[in-house]
């Protein structure tokens, strides 16, 4: 090797000239054909959404042959893609609202405080993380029964709450500890050596340091809560209160088989998730990160 | 993008416990007192939730795995193992164990070679690195409900892309009803599931690469080391905690999938695709065998947490040695 390495070379360039082309463009390849592997999905839901009907018995899934975007406010009315839109965002927002101010309270306790069984508890949790929907989906059908609450939004909101489906309390309150382990101690001590109760110390001097890690834990609640599809699928059997997802797959199953108002309800579904997404992309891929590292 | 240290840094906080207990000590006991009560406090509500809609139908699965309930009747008759014994002797259940093998191996191996091989792509790359990240992202956030509807376009024998390409290039021999074709139906969903799931592996190990130590590569690179050796040999060592994550995820996640099955095909053409857990909800909600789906659900479950239980020694293990 004649060549002098030049104080930052680029790793993925051996010597050899010819190979020193080959190389990137090789990657640009590879990358390019998965993104189109990517996209055509995708674009092929948003070009059906807005097609014409008239072209699309032409061509269904030629992508973007034509225009329409009535489509969009059928689905919303006559494919009641409008009411499953409420029932997910009724289903959701409680969610969150109740994982994030439960694995807070409990998630402090288990970093933070000091108590008798706290060890038996928090494994208690961590069984919970690794329990699939699956494995309790049958019991807790005949259970909501007996509760009177199956095909009510409320036994899809409890039973995720609960953690049912993977993003309930334990990983909320795995997360939480997580996060109140790693901020400071003094604060607190010295807000405890200044006379404030436990309460106090929560309320004034960790919760306003939590902001960050409920953030984190909201996007990722949100977006597993709004895209789930089997809980709501089993508990809420009923057109009344039927979410998205469901309402996407027993219109999709159904006997006649309306390919643009699947696809345009298919968008009412993903937009919201793709506006969160782009909105706090930082927080979303730090929560899906951290909720990884749950194991 | 984020950081994935916390792996590393887990095991510090346990010695920061014991300094602060140290520091308790000299506390009076009311405030202990009042310490333990608002803990009490703070973890019931969560606890309760969690033992209700949890914890108590995890155990009543137990409990009717060893009964033949059909899930009308009042009375609960208690059978012991046979639930467990008349497996043994159940083809369908052997064919969605097997299917589920196969789902697991493939499900696992393609995404994380995948998204390997773009996170090692994308590590060097100056240019376009972010919108490359974005748009490999996009499937993962996805619903799994629209991620099978589509697919099930794409595999439509009639007007599907997956036809018409292979037309286009020639070879119409191939062409069928992905889905609907017993040999093709399960190899079909992988497909689309792996389609669903390379962009996690994909951020996920991009973010472990962000603590691979750029000098050691290049000091491989100086050396003489090829691409693939500096890959094998130094980065991938590096990385190595990241990936055991994210294959122990999908692994895990495997034993356990319903969703995509359900949605594609239902388990069909008759038997092609079915899988464990899309039999337990068959023998629980369709056919009322409550007892047999209870013991399949069972089954999914310790193999789900020998696989986790595996997973987090191996780690320990890992992490004792590093």
């Amino acid at each position: 090797m004649a060549s002098v390495p030049a104080p930052a070379p680029n790793l993925y360039s051996p010597p050899n000239p010819i190979r020193r082309v080959i190389g990137p463009v090789v990657r640009y390849i590879v990358l390019a054909l998965f993104a189109a592997l990517t996209l055509y999905p995708l674009l092929l839901v948003v070009s059906t959404a807005i097609k014409n009907p008239a072209d699309f018995t032409v061509d269904p899934f030629a992508l973007f042959s034509s225009v329409r975007l009535e489509n969009i406010s059928d689905a919303w009315t006559v494919g009641e893609f409008g009411r499953y839109f409420w029932n997910t965002v009724v289903i959701t927002m409680p969610t969150v609202l109740g994982v994030v101010a439960l694995s807070t309270m409990a998630g402090y306790a288990l970093a933070r405080l000091e108590f008798p069984g706290r060890n038996l508890i928090l494994y208690a949790f961590m069984l919970g993380l690794m329990i699939p929907f699956t494995s309790v989906m049958i019991p807790l059908f005949y259970q909501l029964r007996d509760m009177g609450l199956l095909g009510s939004l409320l036994a899809v909101i409890l039973a995720g709450i609960g953690g049912a489906a993977g993003y309930g309390v334990p990983l909320g309150v795995f997360l939480m500890r997580a996060f109140f382990q790693d901020l400071p101690h003094e604060l607190a001590e010295a807000a405890r050596v200044d006379g404030a109760s436990e309460w106090q110390v929560f309320r004034k001097v960790m919760l306003p340091l939590a902001g960050p890690g409920i953030a984190v834990l909201s996007i990722l609640v949100f977006f597993q809560s709004w895209n789930q599809f089997l809980m709501p699928f089993l508990f809420v059997p009923g057109q009344e209160n039927r979410p998205l997802a469901s309402g996407l797959y027993l219109f999709a199953t159904g006997r006649t088989q309306d390919y643009q108002l699947i696809a345009a309800g298919s968008l009412i579904m993903i937009v919201p998730v793709l506006i969160v997404f782009i909105l706090f992309q930082r927080q979303f891929v730090k929560g899906v990160t951290a909720g990884a590292l749950k194991g | 993008m984020a950081r994935t240290s916390d792996v590393a840094a887990k095991p510090a906080a346990a010695g920061s416990a014991a300094a602060r207990a140290g520091r308790r000590a000299g506390r009076s006991t009311t405030i202990r007192g009042t310490e333990v009560r608002t803990a009490y406090l703070f973890v019931l509500p969560a606890l309760l939730v969690y033992a209700l809609f949890m914890l108590f139908p995890f155990v009543t699965s137990i409990y009717y795995s060893f009964t033949s309930w059909d899930g009308v009747s009042l009375d609960l008759p208690f059978v012991g193992f046979e639930n467990y014994t008349s497996m043994f002797d159940d083809g369908e259940l052997f064919g969605a164990f097997r299917n589920n093998l196969v789902w697991i191996v493939v499900g696992t191996i393609a995404p994380v070679a995948i998204g390997l091989t773009l996170a090692l792509m994308l590590w060097t790359q100056k240019v376009g690195s972010l919108a490359f990240r974005t748009l490999y992202f996009l499937p993962y956030i996805t619903p799994v409900v629209i991620i099978g509807i589509v697919w099930g376009w794409i595999y439509n024998p009639l007007f599907g892309g997956l036809n018409k390409l292979l037309e286009f290039i020639g070879l119409d021999s191939l062409t069928r009803g992905w889905l609907g074709d017993p040999g093709t139906a399960l190899a079909a969903v992988l497909v689309a599931a792996v389609w669903g799931a390379f962009g996690f592996v994909t951020l996920l190990l991009f973010a472990g690469l962000q603590s691979v130590d750029l000098s050691l590569v290049e000091a491989a690179a100086i050396d003489g080391a090829n691409w693939w050796q500096r890959a094998r040999h130094v980065i991938i060592p590096e990385i190595a905690p990241v990936l055991t994550l994210v294959t122990a995820i999908t692994l895990i996640g495997g034993f356990a999938v319903v969703d995509f099955v359900l949605i594609m095909t239902g388990g069909g053409p008759g038997t092609a695709s079915q899988v464990l857990g899309l039999y337990a909800y068959k023998n629980g909600f369709q056919i009322n065998k409550v007892g047999y789906g209870a013991a399949v659900s069972t089954v999914i479950t310790i193999l789900t947490l020998v696989a986790a239980i595996a997973f987090v020694r191996l780690r320990e293990r890992g992490r004792d040695g590093g």
